[in-house]
């Protein structure tokens, strides 16, 4: 058609004007995919590092314990036997079982003291399910096979302590009498997830049984399980629970990482709120470019008006020209948002160098790496067309609809 | 029954709450194949006048007839139908689109009316730009053109689709005398040869003289109405 022909051609009118518009609307186009795919990758690498270093896929508890679980208590724990861990492994789908006890404590170097959460466990098993032995700066996890424990290398800084160090625990037992844990350190660690580096201490399960008087008891089990949907294993490990007439119950580590799902919830919101800022942007961008045509075309539209062209068939011409600028704008856009994500999803943005998140609630300490999302791509193209479409219209027909005579005679 | 015919027209322009009467009141009969001209004094109407011929703007008062039909009381879409069809329009600054080639600023009018098949469309224009002796120039932006050029492809737009009538509003004030004379002839060798009515306003008398018809135009009334022996 000849009006699409003319309304093209139109583009090559104010090239550094067009320039200026194209290129806002690509600059903000990369902002939003870059941001989108770096939002996603903090929300991926938060869920990772969640399941990889502090609760497995599934977490098995006293559902009385699970309600205080922040409080650490010592009631309502699971009785730990080859029975129950017959049960679990033979649950389809469940690939690693990791017994623990979760305890709050005050750790005493001989000079200070702070509080940390031990967590006692079976070396072995917590293997299966957890990353954390990939994660040794010092000594190994074979050291609590050795009756020795592991922290965390943020936890070694606060309390100046070293691989060999000798570190005391004072704990409560399930009594409520005192005690202490006194052991070496046969490990540091440096995780992913800055709650393990910084407030976690790793004991042998029997060492922290017997100090705190809870003999074959554990406060959760933590499963690893192959990648399928959870509520298939949650389920029927439910139905084996309520049949042996166990008080316990399955969660999944959705429910554990809530913050971060929150989080995780406050993001889309965000990526929302861009998109909006976006989308504004080229909207202002085209209502400039086409009020500004207008203006300058003015006699040019009152010679298409005498010609006997439509208001709408002026509007149309317009309307192809905001579509060539947004069309243009998004694969700009586009192409600077795919170097950009890319950049991001092999490199990495080194989120540590902005502070401490991890006070935030974003359990990452050191690299983000963007993910793709080749949707978001498409959506944000096409969603810019079609505001770009959509925003030419007022102004376009504001320029259409002026007074022929007045066009033409224009000065 | 006259291509043209205007009844007792009137034109009042309102500047907030003074009245400004442009035309007061014209009666004028244009014969198809017709080559007028008005003349007369800034300020007389002449714009005015060409204006409600030309269906881009209504009268105050009074009949405007355009081959048959009256126009003075269409609505806005079918005056810009009647424009579409019917009228063709030169004006003196040329008003050429700068990113389209002559070609395509007088395929823009033709395409307009659609009746036509792509080849027939491209001959029609071809034959038009050989008319008033572009050939060869088809493919050049107005940048590339010279005022007289540019004018040429004015008139070729107006002519391209065949209209009853051709209206120019000081077609030469933005030429030297050579290429106003020119365009005139130009103008003068499409009236004889294509039987077209034109209309034009104008200062120039050396222009004026090619006319066989001269309405004086005198504060928005026709002083006088001449025709060439």
């Amino acid at each position: 058609m000849f009006s699409i022909r003319l309304g093209l051609k139109n583009l090559s009118r104010q090239k550094r004007r067009n320039f200026i518009t194209i290129f806002v609307i690509a600059f903000s186009f990369f902002g939003y995919l870059f941001t989108e795919s770096i939002m996603n990758g903090l929300e991926e690498m938060s869920f990772e590092n969640i399941r990889n270093f502090e609760t497995g896929d599934i977490q098995i508890a006293h559902p009385d314990y699970w309600e205080e679980r922040d409080e650490l208590t010592l009631k309502d724990l699971i009785s730990w036997d080859d029975g129950l861990r017959e049960m679990i492994s033979q649950t389809p789908g469940v690939t690693g079982i990791s017994p623990e006890l979760r305890f709050s404590a005050n750790l005493n170097n001989g000079i200070d003291e702070m509080g940390i959460i031990g967590l006692g466990i079976v070396p072995e098993d917590y293997n299966q399910v957890f990353q954390t032995q990939d994660f040794f700066i010092e000594g190994s996890m074979s050291a609590l096979g050795e009756n020795k424990a592991v922290i965390g290398e943020k936890l070694a800084e606060l309390m100046d302590l070293k691989l060999d160090d000798y570190i005391i625990l004072l704990v409560r037992t399930k009594e409520d009498t005192f005690n202490t844990i006194d052991i070496e350190i046969g490990g540091i660690i440096r995780t992913l997830n800055p709650m393990m580096n910084s407030r976690t201490v790793l004991l042998p399960l029997s060492t922290v049984q017997q100090s705190l008087n809870v003999e074959n008891s554990v406060t959760m089990i933590s499963l690893k399980t192959t990648p399928m949907i959870e509520e298939n294993i949650i389920q029927p490990l439910e139905d084996n629970f309520q049949e042996k007439e166990l008080p316990i119950r399955a969660y999944s580590w959705r429910e554990l990482a809530a913050n971060v799902i929150a989080l995780s919830t406050t993001k889309k919101s965000g990526i929302g709120a861009i998109m909006s800022v976006v989308l504004l942007i080229g909207m202002v961008g085209i209502v400039n470019n086409i009020i500004l045509s207008g203006l300058e075309r003015t006699s040019e539209i009152g010679m298409m008006k005498a010609l006997g062209m439509k208001e709408w068939e002026i509007v149309f011409v317009f309307m192809i020209e905001a579509l060539g600028i947004g069309v243009l704008g998004g694969l700009a856009g586009c192409l600077l948002g795919y170097i950009g994500v890319r950049w991001l999803v092999r490199n990495g943005f080194y989120i540590a160098s902005f502070g401490d998140w991890s006070q935030y609630g974003i359990p990452i300490v050191d690299r983000i790496y963007g993910v793709w999302n080749t949707q978001a791509f498409a959506y944000i193209f096409m969603l810019g067309v079609v505001v770009a479409i959509l925003s030419s219209i007022l102004p376009a027909y504001w320029a259409a609809h002026k007074d022929p005579v007045e066009a033409i005679y224009h000065r | 029954m006259p291509l043209l015919e205007l009844k007792k027209v009137k034109k009042v322009y309102r500047q907030g709450k003074i009245e400004v009467p442009a035309l007061r009141g014209v009666d004028m009969v244009v014969e198809e194949g017709e080559f007028t001209t008005i003349f007369g004094p800034s300020g007389s109407g002449k714009t005015t006048l060409l204006n409600m011929i030309g269906c881009l703007d209504t009268p105050t008062e009074g009949e405007i007839h355009l081959n048959g039909n009256r126009i003075s009381d269409l609505s806005k879409k079918d005056l810009a139908m009647t424009r579409r069809h019917n009228i063709g329009f030169i004006f003196q600054s040329y008003n050429l689109i700068p990113v389209l080639t002559a070609f395509e600023n007088v395929e823009f009018a033709i395409r307009l009316i659609g009746r036509l098949s792509e080849k027939e469309m491209r001959e029609k224009v071809l034959e038009m730009l050989e008319e008033v002796g572009l050939k060869g120039k088809e493919n050049r932006k107005p940048g590339e053109l010279s005022g007289g050029e540019k004018q040429r492809v004015a008139i070729a737009r107006a002519l391209v689709k065949k209209s009853k009538i051709i209206l120019a509003d000081e077609p030469t004030a933005n030429l030297d005398s050579e290429t106003a004379q020119e365009v005139i002839k130009n103008m003068t060798k499409m009236n004889q040869e294509l039987g077209t009515t034109f209309i034009f306003s104008t200062h120039d008398p050396q222009i004026m003289e090619y006319a066989r018809r001269f309405i004086n135009l005198k504060d928005g009334m026709i002083s006088s109405d001449k025709r060439k022996d």
